[in-house]
């Protein structure tokens, strides 16, 4: 095993929580640096796979882990995964400004957003909750937020928001704005919000934010978190919740 | 994670004007770009880097470089106010402390430079804030004694000083205002303690001596606190401790007068039979003129212990002693307005001058 006792012990819990074992894999050859495929349709474990001598590697996975352990933590009938039938992937590609778009460029626009919604706001808890109890992991985090912080600048500029609907850039800017608010004020270094600030995006921050705050850090909210942010971003009616088993 | 760029763009169409200040956000072309650089470069001070920002005709460049030589939003506040900018280093901190309430050096700074300005109530809010994230900040406790001092709450003044010295027993400061807090309440025995440890921990430091001095001569320990006057005014020559110092042996001076009783001081029976004696054959005009050129000589209060002929007036020739110009002042007095007091009692020697010289 090639974790840290931090992940480790995340990974137990998962196991404990969904009665399924955790596969760990090395893959040479894969291009992400790490992924954790959750159990389904009767698969007989979850399974982490990870390119070895990839930086901050224990924290990408201990992240991907808490998704699942948050999952876990609600009783089997309230476990649940993002899907979209047509008519709701439709209608966020009209809502996004994407209905211009080939399909096949539009239904991965629509289904990159939305799992940017999932993971973004869902991701303010992992990441929280790791910052908090898992401290020997703080640098790796740390630098991964710093990289994603800096590739969402990146995102800012003309060229890039020219290629994509203003209501498909604002969504996505909204929550890379509420994101380098709270990575901000965490690391003191607020200037990373300054440009979010200076395209007018403070209100939506405020708004997502509020929702943020305003619902207890339990597993149980993440779907209604998930539902308000939606509606703030502009893709409520573009998804349901399907129930999630391991069967 | 030093010295790593970044290029931060955007169009300029999507730059928020309501982020700018009223006045100009109605602005045009060249005025337009200025404005949203000189505010772009106002938000990223003090953000521990260097940022560039150039702003064309269609988007917004900013190249962000980290440092970690480079100074804090705090630590330029500090600057500003060792340079005497009090202004821009209160306003700095302020926006140090909203970008980070928990800045412990702004909330010091902060507190200390408040309560200096006079805004005691938010001087203590910030300090009170300080010691209760950080209790062992340096100088945080005496910081915040001060600010309670300067709302007159000695308990809570008092304790704060306390916490201070138990914290940091060395710390000078903390000792140094304790006594004087502790002496300013009336407990001179407790307070004398930590003066003498004040004075200890510094040596040179004039108010210490002078707070040790006040306190001996409150508790009449007259020929300590007389030794330590002295200390003030080697230390702070012709400064306005020297001046306090050099009242306050006078204080103790008139005091041993008092003290003597019936005993007359035989100096001064002669400098007042002197004055007498000059001043019989003066016009009043004349008297009002050398009188009041020798009260606004001594308005900082004469030396009456120095023996030296350190003293010179314009309207009479030779050198003089403080305490001769003491009875030339106190004799002129009586002739031109015998209502003024001039604060030091040699009533009975010149009663006897002139019983001599048959006068009343």
């Amino acid at each position: 095993m090639p974790f840290t006792p931090e992940v480790q012990q995340l990974i137990q819990q998962v196991e404990q929580l969904s009665n399924r074992p955790v596969h760990v894999m090395e893959e040479t050859d894969m291009k992400a640096r790490a992924t954790v495929t959750p159990a389904r349709g009767g698969a007989p474990g979850h399974i982490v796979r990870f390119r070895p001598g990839s930086p901050s590697l224990d924290y990408l996975v201990a992240s991907q882990l808490q998704f699942l352990i948050r999952s876990f933590m609600c009783p089997p009938a309230e476990r649940w995964d993002i899907v979209s039938t047509d008519a709701e992937r439709d209608a966020g590609i009209e809502a996004m400004g994407l209905g211009d778009f080939e399909v096949p460029f539009a239904r991965m626009m629509i289904g990159s957003i939305i799992t940017q919604l999932r993971s973004y706001s869902i991701g303010c808890r992992v990441d929280d909750w790791i910052w908090k109890n898992l401290p020997g992991l703080r640098e790796q985090q740390e630098a991964e937020i710093r990289s994603q912080l800096a590739e969402n600048e990146r995102a800012l500029k003309p060229e890039t928001r020219q290629k994509f609907p203003k209501p498909l850039v604002d969504a996505n800017t909204s929550m890379n704005a509420l994101y380098a608010t709270l990575w901000g004020e965490r690391l003191h270094e607020t200037r990373f919000v300054i440009p979010f600030v200076a395209m007018g995006y403070r209100g939506k921050v405020a708004e997502l934010r509020a929702i943020l705050d305003e619902l207890p850090d339990e597993p149980a909210n993440d779907r209604i978190m998930i539902e308000r942010w939606a509606s703030v971003v502009g893709l409520a009616g573009s998804f349901h919740f399907k129930p999630y088993t391991t069967d | 994670m030093p010295d790593t760029p970044h290029d931060i763009q955007f169009p300029l169409a999507d730059f928020d004007r309501s982020q700018l200040p009223e006045d100009q956000r109605e602005v045009q072309g060249d005025d337009l770009l200025q404005a949203i650089r000189e505010h772009l470069i106002e938000q990223f001070v003090g953000q521990g880097g260097a940022a560039e920002v150039a702003v064309t005709h269609d988007r917004v460049i900013i190249r962000w470089k980290e440092s970690d030589k480079a100074e804090s939003l705090t630590e330029q506040a500090t600057n500003y106010l060792k340079q005497g900018n009090s202004e821009k280093g209160v306003a700095t901190l302020r926006l140090a402390l909203q970008r980070n309430p928990d800045d412990v050096g702004a909330l010091f700074n902060l507190g200390m430079a408040l309560g200096e300005a006079g805004h005691a109530g938010e001087a203590l809010e910030l300090l009170q804030r300080l010691v209760a994230i950080e209790p062992d900040y340096p100088g945080a406790w005496v910081a915040l004694g001060v600010a309670q001092g300067r709302r007159q709450l000695w308990d809570a003044s008092i304790q704060s000083f306390r916490e201070a010295v138990a914290r940091h027993p060395q710390d000078p400061y903390a000792h140094k205002n304790l006594g004087a807090a502790l002496s300013q309440t009336g407990q001179l025995d407790e307070a004398r303690d930590h003066l003498k440890a004040a004075v200890v921990l510094l040596p040179s430091d004039a108010q210490a001596w002078l707070n040790l001095a006040m306190n001996l001569e409150q508790s009449g320990v007259t020929a300590e606190a007389e030794i330590a006057y002295q200390r003030v005014i080697t230390l702070d020559p012709g400064g306005h401790l020297a001046e306090k110092a050099e009242a306050g042996r006078n204080r103790i001076t008139q005091a041993k007068f008092r003290k003597a009783g019936g005993a007359l001081r035989q100096d001064v029976l002669t400098y007042c039979g002197e004055a007498l004696s000059m001043f019989e054959t003066l016009p009043k005009d004349e008297v009002q003129r050398i009188t009041m050129e020798i009260a606004m000589l001594g308005a900082k209060g004469f030396s009456v212990n120095d023996p030296s002929k350190k003293y010179q007036l314009r309207s009479l020739p030779g050198d003089f002693t403080g305490l001769h110009l003491l009875c030339l002042e106190y004799a002129g007095f009586k002739i031109i307005d015998p209502t003024v007091d001039i604060g030091f009692d040699i009533s009975a020697e010149y009663a006897e001058a002139c019983r001599m010289r048959g006068g009343g």
